[in-house]
């Protein structure tokens, strides 16, 4: 048991109700993309008008991201989820009531984007890190990212089955009354802000000392890359596989088997990162992500080896997750990992806003995904590349106690 | 909690965490998912 934990709230507790909060924030998220059909249907919209508030959301989450954890990090992390929270669920319900493209930019884009800054990863992650022993701590980091990744693939068919039994508004609402139980949850993460290492520096210290690391540009980069392929896979390779004469049965079961192998992959993948260097596994998934690719490309396209890719491409989806935040916590300590985590997963925003826009824009101009594959091939040479230099060794900082 | 039941819940946990999955996946093969599913490529 870490120290820093008392009373009640035992390691334990805490990665556990850390993974319900992701699984209720990751999964309302994911079934943004239900409500495209019967709002635009409903209110006369085009689909840009809906697709352009949710990369509003996308890009919000990941600017605010930074400031939810550096508020987490100075505050707390009960009070930044809660109001985080209250953020989701106003941005949930004014949603449900928006009738123009401004009104529905606010409250999916702009309320939604803040409320997912402060109840997922950057700020779960900090807690449970500062909750764990060095030894557990990338294990916790990975089961904590396996509730996540179990909420993306498990809250998806309930959106569904609520938008067809009650309808979209109504759905809406459910939902935020799903993402109001993190409220009462955050109580559990209101951790008392324990200083540790790296105690004595400010915010501004903490980001200029980050800026001045080269593996801290290292993590962002690799992570932005992770943000391409995964929103290019996740939103063209139904499509992908329908051009290439699969049906799309075949193209929603691999996203059920991308969403189901991620699960065990997080846990994986944060597993071992406990046991051997995390840098390397960070390496080992990109680089296998660029040989995956590779394959699926070069041999003939059959629903098999769909499905087979998509197995594959799921063990290694947010398995850079945990590595990520766990060598943010091992380099710069964990005084300032939600803030810093945040900073990195702006990267991580920014590639997806890439990956899923230029995937599109790719195939509209020449009418082929072939040059968004190779691109997510070289992208991701490049970020296995970035990720072998990683210094993985703790930072030594003058006149602070480690 | 005595090992042996310890043992005993675990796996139940896992039995009924391996249904849970299974149930879900066969529930992304819901014809309305199908065709909803394709609009996520307009909006992530």
């Amino acid at each position: 048991m870490n120290p820093s934990s008392a009373g009640w709230r035992t390691p334990l507790i805490i990665l556990t109700v850390g993974c319900i909060i992701l699984t209720l924030s990751m999964g309302v998220r994911h079934t943004a993309g239900l409500f495209l059909q019967p709002m635009t249907l409903d209110h006369g919209w085009s689909r840009e008008t809906f697709s352009f508030a949710i990369a509003i959301q996308n890009l919000v989450w990941g600017l605010a991201s930074p400031f939810a954890g550096a508020l987490a990090d100075r505050h707390g992390a009960g009070r930044t989820i809660t109001a985080s929270a209250a953020l989701y669920v106003i941005g949930l319900i004014l949603m449900a009531q928006a009738n123009t493209p401004l009104a529905f930019d606010l409250s999916a884009g702009v309320l939604i984007g803040f409320g997912l800054s402060g109840t997922t990863f950057a700020v779960i992650m900090g807690v449970v890190g500062r909750h764990t022993t060095p030894e557990k701590r990338s294990l916790a980091l990975g089961i904590a990212s396996a509730g996540g990744s179990f909420g993306q693939f498990a809250v998806l068919p309930v959106g569904q089955m609520l938008i067809s039994t009650y309808g979209w508004q109504s759905a809406l609402v459910l939902l935020a009354a799903g993402v109001g139980l993190i409220a009462p949850l955050a109580y559990a993460m209101a951790d008392g802000h324990k200083p540790a290492a790296g105690a004595g520096q400010s915010v501004v210290e903490a980001l200029r000392e980050a800026g001045g690391e080269r593996s801290f540009h290292y993590l962002f980069w690799s992570y932005f890359v992770c943000g391409f392929q995964t929103a290019f896979i996740m939103l063209h390779l139904p499509s992908y596989l329908v051009d290439g004469g699969l049906s799309a049965n075949v193209g929603m079961t691999a996203v059920a088997l991308i969403g189901l192998f991620n699960i065990f992959g997080s846990f994986i993948f944060g597993w071992g990162g406990g046991r051997s260097s995390k840098k390397n596994l960070l390496v080992l998934i990109y680089a296998l992500r660029a040989v995956a690719i590779l394959i699926f490309m070069l041999v003939p396209l059959t629903t098999a080896g769909a499905w087979i890719f998509s197995a594959v491409i799921g063990l290694l989806w947010l398995g850079t997750v945990p590595l990520t935040n766990g060598l943010v916590a091992q380099i710069f300590g964990l005084r300032y990992m939600s803030m810093l985590t945040g900073v990195i997963f702006l990267g991580h925003q920014l590639g997806s806003f890439l990956g899923a826009w230029l995937g599109g824009r790719i195939f509209d101009e020449t009418g082929s995904y072939l040059i968004a594959w190779g691109l997510a091939i070289g992208l991701s040479v490049v970020a296995a590349w970035c990720s072998w230099p990683i210094d993985e060794k703790p930072l030594v900082r003058q006149g602070v106690a480690a | 909690m005595k090992p042996q039941w310890r043992w005993f819940v675990g796996g139940v946990a896992a039995a009924l965490a391996i249904v849970l999955l299974a149930l879900i996946f066969v529930a992304y093969q819901s014809p309305e998912l199908l065709l909803d599913w394709a609009n996520l490529r307009y909006c992530g």
